[in-house]
Order: structure tokens, then C-alpha cells, then sequence
């Protein structure tokens, strides 16, 4: 301990100078962005990192590696000067710091690792000149904070050097205050922000009220300055971590769009000179916007909670206000609003799937215990239909009261609220409420995880409140309650993978129930290593099916050779739009394998 | 009134349809037709009941300068009715006369007839889905289906000239040429043949390229042959990402039938489907289904086709 | 530059039901803007951001099919006009009598455009029939115009042939589908469109019928359009013989 030494005093002294102004920092975009950092939320965070670090997931546990780094390094600078008169607790700084700089030394070879492929993914994307550079110097930052933390850590076992720590500390403390405060400041105020959430930039019942004019509504995003401040912090976040990147299926087939890229075009737009008033689609392309699917795996996979989700969806309604549409999309939207089906099919026709099934409309029987919410695809398409039958079949079997809409279903709107046509959405949201609401609806049992997030996460907004059950779920329950039996006789031997839908597993947490359903009905589920809340998206979500974007190869594509290489003989679906695209790709690719929906999977056991 | 109904199209053989449509109307009555040319007769023409030959304007192909010259020879000779053929250009022509003459106009009518008193005929409408039946009293226009008529054959009568005079168009055309041969047009083929990933290879392709060419169709596909597998270019891709096409037949060959196919060809006439599959998705959305491999069953249909010459 | 565009509020033949007798139900049936009318308001609206001015949509319609211009005005049109008479019950010339009549009083127009027809009937008589009432040269089933000064260069797109026109300004012409995108208009468009000056007036009044007679319609019968779902069994050469029969029954084998 060097006491009264000047020099030592200097580096104490920028120590403490230095951890004050990250202190002030994160203070600072705390307010600028009116984002809560308080006490609760710190609490809130810690539970949630300890929730994460049971998952055991690599990339987590080095980013937490590199954050308790970080704080270790900074505890232990702060109390060097009393810690000789706490020898447990520097005992336990030291035993702690060992897990940690193995952790930081893993993390700087994957941010080499990832760097190499970040400035592949850019050549591809044939990004700027000055965005490279951008990129490389913010990357090399990161690397450098993740060295200089490591090295601090190492330093801490070597005593004698301790002005040498203390120097590295605070350089680094200079960097965090930098570079960092802002992604803490947004990982600590949206942490539990769910992947399903998404802002709603107008309400169509306030207008269709008359509370404001139609000419008030302001859709879209066509200056930066017209981003809220929680969305500038968020892109304003983004150190290029690069794990949205490397979980991206657009990314992955070759599209052009990846969400680091898009995210940091317009964080770094925002900084130049008249940034504010600079319209962001001079940054972004429309086939960039396009490629997005909207599976959220960005989002989920973020360390600092950046949402590119809310940054897609307000660029693209900006699109869809100027009339950039191709045919395709807006076909879909005219069908929509012609026909309250995406594919311009008759709508009095929706219910024909369910004649002579002896299936009650709601208008029928008004006193069923759920409503079968069917969507369009299952209603529509002669392959999806099936899915409906088999659930129907099951509810049965099971004695579930149920009724179906019928031709009074309408679209959820999903396709179009993704395209970023919110008012059509909302008229669509709107009249289902109406309809629903008239027949006093409790329950709902929903077949696709576009309509199920809607009905479940969305419609509470525009006062549809519902209690919203997934089929797998309801079926998973029916079978562990006795209500559906299995006879073993009947379950087939075959091995099954499952490729879980993202608006169920992603969006909505469901993942155990499908596969104790399969559990229950065929011999074997092998799993792929992209499952649950980690898996990758079938190529169909935000609004894909609809139309084409340049690629190199299908996401559906990617996926199916995942499940191939599984060696199962069958692909289970949770989702019709899953169903769809894999059921393409299996043929296309050849594989032999059958894809079929959970529910199809348990009826076909049943008698 | 008397009952002369004049037959014109700019187009040879249609206006042997029309002049069939028109022998139509008179038939059991005591009138005749008359076959209209502009400056110069044309050789395949088939007028039993005599030509009228309209001299001064200088082009013939021009919709106005036709329809003046209709009007001041009509003016002079108060025909009973005028049809043309339905072409483009005959649609102009039609309903520019009708309204120089302010007299009713019938649009691409099959099933002609004539009381004496008013000019009776059917026509599709809301996409073929409704057939209307339409009147209009006599003097009257209408422009006749193509190609629902057979051609007449029986020879040309006599010629009358007719000077109407020189007519003047304001519009200069500055050239004509022949749209490219070949060129996919899915959505004006009467017959489609499509193939989907029942197809094993691509060059298998070519035998749905020569059933389509004997059909007098054109080859589309399914989403996974054009967009996964780049076995054909995009724009024979129908469904939901490609075109929407709605001909009279639509043979889909080796496709399963999803709704990402079938929204864009539901508007078909008369679908027929062939797969492997019995279960397949397509059979639902088809009139006729044959189960049985393409590969049998496509050289059977042609050879069952050109048995049928 | 002033261009008006002319627009039908068709019946929508998806929608379309019919009586247990086959026919089709036309009171009270949903309708739409008929579907090509979108690429003559779009090719209006890029004339007049190319050249500026005004664009101004006319419709023969009843107060229902209002919905119609509203989309028109929504897709960036500056004002309409509606004449007011049921499209169903007047015939191609009483109905390009009303609109020339209505483009007269809103006029003088540089451009007036059409679609080749619409999407219920098809006719496709009206556009020609207004030229020749409007007294202005006439191009029909444009694929391209391009206006230069005083003159309009327009590409026809005939059956097998295309012509290059050159064409005095004013003019009237009709499209064709191919010669644009039409844009969406957004439902919130649509409903800012809803304060864009509209005025109303009375077919009759404005084009009074005098001795002519119209084309009219005596019946209508439909066949219900579900598949029949048909399997033809047998041997490959069975099947396909029994098919090749079938579709020639169905008539719908070109020779």
C-alpha cells in the first residue's frame, strides 16, 4: 500500500474523478431520455441477469462478464485504499475476479471473432466507406474496454503494479463514461421490455371519436428529431455487440439487412451536422426495411435492450405513407380492406372449411365456453385447414365447448400492422373487438401465433380483453388432465423435431407445452439447436409470405437443413405460416421430411 | 326501316366472324349484310351479301378515322345495325359511331339476334362469373366476342363504292411494330399450363413447355421453381408473390396446391390438377383431378390431345 | 397542368351473390374502385407531378359509391366531382354524356383519362365515347404517355402490335394496367381525404336524356362457381382421354 504516495494519490484521485463522471453520465441520459434507472430497476435487472445466467447461454454469460468486469474492477479501485484492512473481502475480490477474467478473455476472442465477421457482413452489404470506419472504431473500443478490463483484473493479483491498475482503470472508466452509460442507462429502463412490444402511433378509435382530426395523425418517421427519446437512446445504444447480427435469419440468407447495420445508420445520421432534421430512409434502403421478418430475435438477443423492432415498424409506415409499395404489399392491404383477408378470397366463404364437421358459429351457439379464433391462413388455404379439423377433431375427443365465427371472422390484422399499415390494422382490431364484445367472448383458443399475440398482447390496448389460450397449450393440458387420452398403442413410432414458431416461442413463452403434446404422441423429439426463445424464424413473419426480397438462399431453406440434420423424419409446426414455408422448402430441398402441425400430429393418434 | 346490318373489323378474320354473326341476326328475315371495307378491299374477305367499299379516308387503321367514315356512309345508307369485332381497335370504333350516330351501343356480344325492332345478344360480365342478356332498339351498334363465331367461308358478293370524303385525324402515328413473340403473358393466355415440384428436373420442363405449346397456352410455375430453385424466370411465377392470371384452363401439373399458389391462379375458368399425392391440397381447389405421376400422365394428355387433332 | 380523371365504383364481382334463382343480388352488393381506374388515377397523378396542376377525379355514381372518389382523392387527387346517377341503370353513352358534360363545367382539362374498362361490365366503351363528345383527339389502351409541351407522346398497346401516337394536347386517352403501380392509399389517407372538395350534381339535369334510347339490360344468370371436384380414375392413357373430353365439354380448349 503506497500511503501518502503523490502518485498514488493522483491515480486515486482520477479514479474517483473518473467513476464520478460515469456516474454522471449514466445520470445525464437518464434524464435526457426521462428513462428510470432507480433502485427498483436495478433490482429488476439483477433478478432478470440471474434468471439469464441459469440458462447457461455463452454469449450471456461473457457480456455479464465483461459488466461484473467492469464493477469488480471498479469497487476494487475505489476501496483500494482500505481494503488492506479487509482482507475477507479482498480474498473474495480476488476469488471473483477469476471466473470473470476467464469470462472477459473468452469475450475479446469472440469480439475479435465477431468483428472479422461484422466487416464481412458489410462488404456484403456494401455499407459506406465512413460507416465502416464508424463501425471499426466503436468495435475496436469495445475490444480495447473489453483488454483493459481484463488486464485490470489480472493486474489485481499483482499488488505491486497497483498504479499501472489504477491507470488502466481509469482510461477504461473514461471509455464507459463514453461509450457505455448510454446502452446502461437503456438496459437498466427497458430490460423487461417484451419482444412483443410495440408502440402504437396513433389510436383510430380517438379519431373515428372525433378527439382528433384525421390531418393531426402523424404516421411514420420522417426526421429523426420525430423519434421519441426512448427510441434515440435506444439506436443512440447500439456498441456494435453484433449479437442481433449473428441471430438475424435476413442477415443469415443473404437479404440486405442487418440490424446493427440499420440500427447504427441512423445513430450515426443523427450526429451530423443537421442529423435531427435528416430523414432516415436517405440512410435506409426499402429493401432493407422489407427483409425484415419481424421474429425479434434482434431484440432478444440484445445485451443493452436496443429495440430495431420500433425502428423498422416506424420506417416502414413511413414507406407505406409515401405509396412505396410494390404490387404485392399493396394487393394484400387492398385485399384487407375489401375483403378482411389478405388473399382477396370471397369473405362470406371463410367458414366453408367447417361445413359438415358439425361445428357451431358463435352467432349458432353463443353460449360456447371458447371461441375458435381459425385465422385466415387455416380458414383459406386448403393445406392449413387441416390444422383447424385436427383441432376440432381433438376439442371434441375432449368435450371442449367451442364455436367458431365463421364468416364473421375477420383478418387480426397482423399483416398489416407489420407492413406498417397501422390504421388498417386498427380498423381491423376495432370491428373484431366489436364482434367479439357483441357475443361476450371469455375465451379464445387461437391456432396461429400472429393472431394469438394480437388477441393476447395487442387487443387489451383497443379493449379486447380475452383470455387468449394457444392450441398447443390448451391441447397439452388436455392430454396431462386425462381429457384427451393417447392410447400407447397409437402413438406413433417416429422421430419428430420442432421448430417452434417465434410469435409463440420468441413472442410469447410458449415452449414446453408443444413438446409435451408430441411428447404424448409420437416416439421421439430430437431437438435442434436453435429451439424455444432461441429459435429461427420459418422466412413467413412480418408480412413475408406476401412478398418477395432479393436473397441468396430461403431463411426457410436454413431451417430445414437444421432439422434435416436432426435426423427426424417429421418437422412439427406450431404455426400455419411455418407450416407453409417449411413444408416449400422440405420439397424444394428435397428432404423427404413431412411437416405437419402439432395438433394434426396428436389427432392423428386419437381414434 | 330497312333491314341491312353491316358487318367491319380491321382484322381479317375477325371480320369473317363478324360477318357470321351478322347473317345471324337476319336470318328468317328479309334482310341481308354487308361487309364493310375501308379504301381498299382485302382479299380474304368473305361477303356473301356484297361489299360496301368506303372510299376517301386514307388510313384505314385509325379507330377515328374509321368511325367517321362509318358514320357519314351510315348517315347516307341507315343501316339497321353496325357490329364490329371486339379487338381493341374495333371497341373504339364501335362506341366513337354510336356516339356520333347517338344511337345505343352493346359491348363484345355472343348469341345475336334481331326481332325487327331491337338488336338482342348475351355478354359476359362481373368476370365471367354472370351472363347478361342485352337489348337495344334498332338502329343500333354492338361489337361482336372474338372468337365466338366461326369464320364465314362462302364466297364474296358484289362491291358498291362509297365516296364519304377525306377524313382528317389530328393523331400522328409515328411508327407500329409487332410485340415481341415469345414474351410470358400469363395474364392474357387462355390456357396455363403450370408446373410445380412435382417436376424432378429442370429439363423436364421442356415437356410442359410443348404440352403448353399444343394447348396454344403458356407455361407457369409454383413459387419454389422460380424463386428457390431459379428453374424458371420470375415472371412465370404465379401465386401470391408472382402474378395473379385468370384463364379459361388452368392445368397444374406436380403442385401441392398451397394458398401462396392457388390465390394467384382461384379465378381460373376450369382447373384441373395432376399429383402423385391423392391427399394433395391442389385437388380441392381443382375441377378435375387425375392421381398418378406427371410423368405418365403428361405424355398420355398429349398424345389423348392430338388424337383429337 | 389540369387533368381530369374519370373513376366507376363497380360492383365487386368476388363479393357478388346470388338468389337461390342464380341471380345475381346487385341491390345493396359491396363495391369498389374498379380495379384499372387505379392505374388511370395513378398515371394522373404522375402527370401532374411532372408537369404540376391539378388533378380532378369525375364519377358517375349514387351517394353510396362515394367511397370510391374518396380512395381517388387519398391517392393524391386535389378534387372530384360527382354526377349523380345510378351506373347500373344508364348505358355507356348516357354515361360519358354526364361526365363530358361535368368535365365541360369543370374545365377546360389539358388531359382527361380513362381506364381500358371497368372491372364489372368490361365495356370499356365510355373512354372512346368521351373523346368523341369532348370533341378532343383520343388515344386508347395507353402503355405510356409522355407529355411535352403541346404534344403527348403515347405507346398503344394493341393485341399483338404497339403504336407510338403523337397526340395534340388535349387530349383523352384510356390505360392499360401495365403502364404503372398504382400506390395504396393509407386508411388514414383516406379518411383526411374526406375534407378535399367534392361537388355533387345531378345527371339528368346536367345531360338531359333527350330521344335517345339506351342499351339495356333484360336479365342476368350466373352459375354458383364452386369446384366440382371430378377424379378421373383409370390407366394414365384413360385419364388423360376422359380429361381431354371433359375440358372440351367445358369448351375451354383452344384450337
Amino acid at each position: 500500500m503506497a500511503g501518502l504516495d503523490p502518485a498514488y494519490a493522483a491515480v486515486y484521485t482520477f479514479t474517483v474523478a473518473s467513476v464520478v463522471l460515469v456516474a454522471y453520465a449514466v445520470f445525464r441520459h437518464s434524464r435526457l431520455s426521462s428513462t428510470s434507472i432507480g433502485p427498483g430497476r436495478l433490482a429488476g435487472l439483477a433478478k432478470d441477469e440471474a434468471r439469464r445466467f441459469t440458462t447457461g447461454d455463452p454469449v450471456f454469460l461473457m457480456h455479464l462478464s465483461i459488466a461484473l468486469g467492469v464493477g469488480l474492477s471498479i469497487a476494487n479501485s475505489l476501496l483500494d485504499p482500505v481494503i488492506e484492512y479487509a482482507p475477507l473481502l479482498r480474498t473474495l475480490i480476488l476469488i471473483f475476479s477469476v471466473p470473470l477474467a476467464v469470462g472477459l478473455a473468452a469475450a475479446f476472442v469472440w469480439r475479435v471473432q465477431v468483428f472479422i465477421k461484422s466487416k464481412r457482413v458489410e462488404k456484403e452489404l456494401r455499407s459506406s466507406d465512413s460507416f465502416t470506419s464508424a463501425s471499426t472504431l466503436l468495435q475496436g473500443i469495445l475490444i480495447l474496454a473489453i483488454g483493459l478490463t481484463t488486464s485490470e483484473l489480472v493486474l489485481l493479483w499483482l499488488p505491486s503494479l497497483v498504479l499501472v491498475g489504477g491507470t488502466v482503470g481509469v482510461a477504461r472508466n473514461l471509455l464507459v463514461a463514453a461509450y457505455y452509460s448510454r446502452p446502461s442507462v437503456n438496459l437498466i429502463g427497458y430490460f423487461d421490455r417484451p419482444v412483443s412490444a410495440l408502440k402504437t402511433p396513433f389510436s383510430l378509435g380517438d379519431v373515428m371519436a372525433g378527439k382528433i382530426e384525421p390531418e393531426q395523425v402523424h404516421v411514420g418517421v420522417g426526421k429523426i428529431s420525430e423519434f421519441d427519446a426512448s427510441q434515440k437512446l435506444s439506436y443512440d445504444s447500439c456498441v456494435e455487440i453484433g449479437a442481433c447480427e449473428a441471430a438475424c435469419p435476413a442477415t443469415a440468407s443473404g437479404r440486405p439487412l442487418s440490424p446493427r447495420v440499420l440500427v447504427r445508420k441512423v445513430s450515426l445520421l443523427s450526429r451530423t451536422a443537421g442529423g435531427e432534421q435528416a430523414d432516415p430512409l436517405t440512410a435506409v434502403g426499402e429493401d432493407e426495411l422489407w427483409s425484415c421478418t419481424s421474429c425479434g430475435a434482434c431484440v432478444a438477443s440484445c445485451p443493452v435492450s436496443v429495440k430495431h423492432l420500433d425502428l423498422i415498424y416506424d420506417l416502414r409506415r413511413s414507406l407505406v405513407a409515401r405509396g412505396k409499395l410494390d404490387k404485392e404489399k399493396s394487393a394484400m392491404l387492398e385485399n384487407l380492406a375489401q375483403y378482411q383477408n389478405p388473399y382477396g378470397f370471397k369473405s362470406s366463404t371463410r367458414g366453408n372449411w367447417a361445413e359438415g364437421l358439425g361445428i357451431d358459429t358463435l352467432a349458432k351457439n353463443p353460449r360456447a365456453e371458447y371461441l375458435y379464433w381459425v385465422g385466415c391462413l387455416s380458414s383459406f388455404d386448403q393445406r392449413a385447414q387441416r390444422i383447424a379439423r385436427a383441432l376440432s377433431k381433438i376439442l371434441k375427443q375432449a368435450g371442449v365447448s367451442f364455436a367458431i365465427l365463421g364468416p364473421e371472422e375477420m383478418c387480426i390484422g397482423d399483416p398489416a400492422r407489420r407492413l406498417g399499415e397501422e390504421g388498417r390494422y386498427q380498423e381491423l382490431a376495432y370491428q373484431n373487438i366489436e364482434k367479439l364484445n357483441s357475443y361476450g367472448v371469455k375465451k379464445i383458443i387461437a391456432t396461429c401465433p400472429h393472431c394469438y399475440n394480437a388477441l393476447r398482447n395487442e387487443y387489451p390496448e383497443f379493449g379486447g380483453r380475452y383470455e387468449v389460450v394457444y392450441h398447443t397449450q390448451l391441447i397439452s393440458d388436455l392430454i396431462r388432465d386425462g381429457r384427451v387420452r393417447v392410447p400407447a398403442d397409437r402413438i406413433r413410432k417416429i422421430t419428430v423435431t420442432l421448430h417452434d414458431a417465434c410469435y409463440a416461442s420468441r413472442y410469447n413463452n410458449i415452449f414446453d407445452e408443444p413438446r409435451r403434446a408430441l411428447d404424448a404422441s409420437v416416439s421421439e423429439v430430437r431437438e435442434m439447436g436453435r429451439r424455444k426463445e432461441k429459435t429461427f424464424c420459418c422466412g413467413a413473419g412480418g408480412s413475408n409470405y406476401w412478398y418477395k426480397v432479393p436473397q441468396q438462399r430461403s431463411i426457410a431453406g436454413i431451417r430445414t437443413d437444421e432439422a434435416a440434420k436432426t435426423g427426424a423424419k417429421e418437422i412439427a409446426t406450431e404455426c400455419p405460416f411455418c407450416l407453409s414455408m417449411l413444408d416449400d422448402a422440405t420439397k424444394v430441398m428435397n428432404t423427404g421430411m413431412e411437416v405437419k402441425d402439432v395438433a394434426e400430429m396428436v389427432a392423428e393418434c386419437l381414434a | 326501316m330497312n333491314h341491312v346490318v353491316w358487318a367491319y373489323s380491321e382484322n381479317e378474320g375477325v371480320s369473317n366472324e363478324v360477318a357470321s354473326a351478322a347473317t345471324d341476326i337476319v336470318k328468317g328475315s328479309p334482310g341481308e349484310v354487308v361487309v364493310v371495307e375501308i379504301a381498299q378491299p382485302r382479299a380474304g374477305i368473305r361477303a356473301p351479301g356484297g361489299r360496301l367499299l368506303l372510299k376517301g379516308p386514307s388510313s384505314a387503321d385509325s379507330p377515328g378515322v374509321v368511325a367517321e367514315a362509318l358514320y357519314r356512309a351510315a348517315k347516307e345508307l341507315q343501316p339497321a345495325a353496325v357490329l364490329v369485332g371486339a379487338t381493341r381497335n374495333g371497341r373504339e370504333t364501335a362506341s366513337r359511331l354510336a356516339a356520333k350516330l347517338r344511337v345505343g351501343c352493346m359491348s363484345e356480344i355472343y348469341n345475336l339476334s334481331s326481332d325487327g325492332q331491337s338488336l338482342l345478344g348475351e355478354r359476359n360480365v362481373f368476370a365471367g362469373k354472370v351472363v347478361a342478356k342485352v337489348t337495344c332498339a334498332l338502329p343500333a351498334v354492338a361489337t361482336v366476342k372474338v372468337g365466338s363465331y366461326p369464320r364465314m367461308e362462302s364466297a364474296p358478293g358484289g362491291t358498291r363504292e362509297l365516296d364519304v370524303g377525306g377524313v382528317d385525324s389530328p393523331i400522328r402515328v409515328a411508327s407500329r411494330e409487332k410485340k415481341a413473340v415469345g414474351a410470358v403473358d400469363l395474364k392474357s393466355a387462355k390456357v396455363i399450363v403450370s408446373a410445380g415440384r412435382g417436376v424432378k428436373k429442370k429439363e423436364d420442363l421442356a415437356m410442359l413447355e410443348d404440352l403448353a405449346r399444343e394447348m396454344h397456352g403458356a407455361l407457369g410455375c409454383s413459387r419454389p421453381l422460380s424463386s428457390d430453385l431459379g428453374w424458371l424466370p420470375e415472371e412465370h411465377h404465379i401465386g401470391l408473390t408472382g402474378v395473379s392470371v385468370k384463364p379459361d384452363l388452368y392445368l397444374a401439373v406436380g403442385i401441392s396446391g398451397q394458398l401462396q399458389h392457388t390465390a394467384g391462379m382461384k379465378d381460373s375458368k376450369v382447373v384441373a390438377s395432376i399429383n402423385t399425392d391423392k391427399d394433395a391440397p391442389m385437388f380441392q381447389a381443382s375441377d378435375y383431378g387425375i392421381v398418378g405421376d406427371l410423368y405418365q400422365v403428361v405424355p398420355a394428355l398429349r398424345r389423348a390431345l392430338s388424337a383429337h387433332g | 397542368m389540369r387533368i381530369a380523371v374519370c373513376v366507376k365504383h363497380s360492383v365487386d364481382e368476388t363479393e357478388l351473390k346470388l338468389d337461390p334463382s342464380g341471380r345475381p343480388q346487385l341491390a345493396g352488393a359491396a363495391g369498389k374502385m374498379s380495379t384499372f381506374d387505379k392505374n388511370a388515377v395513378e398515371e394522373g397523378l404522375r402527370l401532374k407531378a411532372a408537369h404540376t396542376g391539378e388533378v380532378v377525379i369525375f364519377m358517375v355514381g349514387t351517394p353510396a359509391s362515394k367511397k370510391t372518389l374518396k380512395e381517388a382523392l387519398a391517392m393524391g387527387a386535389d378534387r372530384g366531382a360527382l354526377v349523380l346517377a345510378d351506373p347500373l341503370a344508364v348505358d355507356s353513352l348516357r354515361t360519358a354524356d354526364m361526365l363530358a358534360a361535368a368535365i365541360r363545367k369543370g374545365g377546360p382539362f389539358d388531359v382527361v383519362l380513362c381506364s381500358e374498362g371497368s372491372s364489372d361490365t368490361y365495356s370499356g366503351q365510355v373512354p372512346p365515347m368521351l373523346g368523341e363528345l369532348l370533341g378532343v383527339p383520343y388515344a386508347g389502351y395507353a402503355r405510356k404517355v409522355v407529355v411535352n409541351g403541346q404534344t403527348a407522346r403515347i405507346e398503344r398497346s394493341l393485341e399483338d402490335s404497339v403504336e407510338i401516337l403523337d397526340v395534340p394536347v388535349p387530349f383523352a386517352a384510356s390505360v392499360v394496367s401495365e403502364i404503372n403501380e398504382p400506390r395504396y392509399p393509407t386508411l388514414i389517407q383516406i379518411m383526411q381525404a374526406g375534407k378535399k372538395p367534392v361537388e355533387e350534381m345531378d345527371g339528368e339535369e346536367l345531360a338531359p336524356p333527350g330521344a335517345y334510347r339506351q342499351a339495356s339490360v333484360v336479365s342476368m344468370s350466373a352459375q354458383p362457381s364452386t369446384r366440382k371436384h371430378v377424379m378421373i380414375e383409370g390407366s394414365p392413357d384413360e385419364a388423360a382421354a376422359k380429361l381431354v373430353d371433359a375440358l372440351m365439354k367445358e369448351g375451354v380448349l383452344s384450337k
